[in-house]
């Protein structure tokens, strides 16, 4: 099939799949607005047309966005620490089998307390204000050195066989050799530990109400009976995830294309 | 020009049950081709291993030069899958930068068009077995060696590549101590001068 005719049945391909996505979405708007109407209690729930109002007014206030960007950066700075810590216990946890063996309860205890209970815990020691920091760390860390272990761990013995003959050793092995392998693990843990930071972070807020968050907006809009603002922050919580993962993953993609097509 | 010699002394070497080398001895001499042949299964890339040090024996004595700078081509090429022939081949110099980067990719460029590879942007996990293969060798002959081993390089080419791939790689291997690998007798006539040796029976006999 000629080069030209392969990339409009592509691009058709894509419409298609955006298309169907995009009915998918309507149809549930359709579905969600038709049961307020049907419901008719404002407290209970509002349909989407008034809560895309009322997150259109929170949009244009300065508030909003002081808001965002307060618990993206604190999150986001919990989140980072969380990968940096991550890839580092993993490097040292794969060249030391003592610290392998004592971080392993450390790490199965940080993936299966409840988010809640760290939260709690969390407020006992630190400040309101630092509590989605900590508690987005918490959540990225586990993933990230579970997924880096991973990598390291499935590094092909003959390529570092290779290595020692060609005299390869410190951060040109870990560049060339296996950054290769753990790289795919450690995009997928990017991704996972990014949507869990963020949602784990804003629940964090909501319980610790650190000042000008969206977790306070949250608890304000419950507490108040506000319905059309309680599901416009949400609407606003889930876009923000939506496009902090896109970004991040094509920045991933882009960065380990260009890396793989260099000469 | 290349450091000492490489030895085998009453070397022996077991697989668990199984017995590849049984006091085997031979000294490779620095600056020379050395063709190791023999049948499948004979030992010939446990030899290489040894010298490469990747193996160590279970008796006897495997000298190495103080310092020596290795190279070697595996059976199994262990290129890096996902990144360029060029970023391959450049793999020992990992190090370089600048100008001294530019002068070697432009010659690296040269080495793969002089063997018939194509020089793009494409990962080599993109690129055919043969293809693999020559990046490999080319990977070893550009490596800044003393030594160079192969194991079976040429396995599975065709006339015509072989002829290709030599024309540009025999020029490179002069004064260096070369170890070949080969279970074909043809390919000694690819080598200046080579030293023949017979890998057979747990023992290193010259041929």
């Amino acid at each position: 099939m000629p080069r030209s005719a392969d990339k409009s049945h592509e691009t058709g391909g894509r419409l298609g799949t955006w298309g169907a996505r995009l009915l998918a979405v309507a149809f549930w708007l359709v579905a969600w607005q038709l049961v307020a109407w049907v419901v008719d209690a404002r407290i209970i729930l509002v349909g989407p047309l008034e809560v895309l109002a009322r997150l259109v007014e929170l949009v244009g206030t300065g508030e909003f966005w002081a808001s965002v960007a307060t618990s993206l950066g604190r999150i986001g700075a919990g989140f980072v620490g969380g990968v940096a810590s991550g890839v580092a216990l993993a490097a040292a946890a794969s060249r030391l089998p003592v610290v392998r063996a004592l971080l392993a309860p450390v790490m199965g205890a940080l993936k299966a307390v409840p988010v809640a209970s760290f939260v709690i815990l969390v407020l006992l020691w630190v400040s309101s204000s630092n509590l989605s920091v900590v508690i987005a760390w918490i959540m990225a860390l586990p993933i990230v050195y579970t997924n880096v272990c991973e990598g390291i761990a499935q590094t092909d013995a003959g390529l570092l066989e290779m290595a020692d003959v060609f005299g390869l050793t410190g951060l040109d092995r870990v560049r060339l050799v296996y950054l290769a392998r753990v790289l795919p693990y450690f995009r997928a843990a990017v991704s996972l530990a990014l949507g869990l930071s963020w949602k784990a972070g804003i629940a964090a807020e909501v319980i610790g109400l650190p000042d000008l968050t969206i977790g306070e907006h949250l608890y304000d809009a419950k507490v108040y009976l506000d319905t059309p603002s309680l599901f416009a922050w949400t609407v606003a919580i889930v876009v923000v995830s939506a496009a902090l993962s896109a970004v991040v993953d094509r920045a991933l993609g882009a960065a380990l294309r260009r890396w793989e097509a260099r000469p | 020009m290349s450091g000492g010699a490489f030895e085998l002394r009453r070397v022996e070497k077991n697989y668990g049950e199984l017995s590849v080398l049984a006091g085997a001895s031979a000294r490779f001499e620095a600056g020379r081709a050395h063709v190791l042949m023999g049948p499948s299964g004979a030992g010939k890339t446990t030899v290489l291993r040894l010298l490469a040090g990747l193996e160590t024996p279970d008796a006897g004595e495997v000298v190495r030069p103080a310092d020596a700078r290795l190279a070697m081509t595996f059976q199994d090429d262990r290129l890096l899958d996902n990144l360029t022939a060029t970023a391959n081949v450049r793999l020992p110099h990992a190090r370089l930068r600048g100008a001294d980067l530019e002068a070697f990719l432009a010659r690296e460029r040269a080495a793969l068009v002089a063997v018939g590879l194509p020089v793009d942007s494409r990962p080599v996990r993109d690129l055919s077995g043969g293809q693999r293969r020559r990046v490999a060798i080319l990977r070893c002959v550009l490596a800044d060696a003393d030594a160079l081993l192969f194991d079976e390089p040429l396995k599975g080419m065709d006339e015509k590549t072989v002829a290709q791939v030599m024309d540009y790689v025999t020029p490179l291997l002069a004064g260096k101590t070369v170890l070949w690998v080969t279970h074909d007798p043809r390919e000694k006539d690819l080598l200046p001068d080579p030293v023949l040796w017979t890998v057979r029976d747990g023992l290193i006999f010259p041929a």
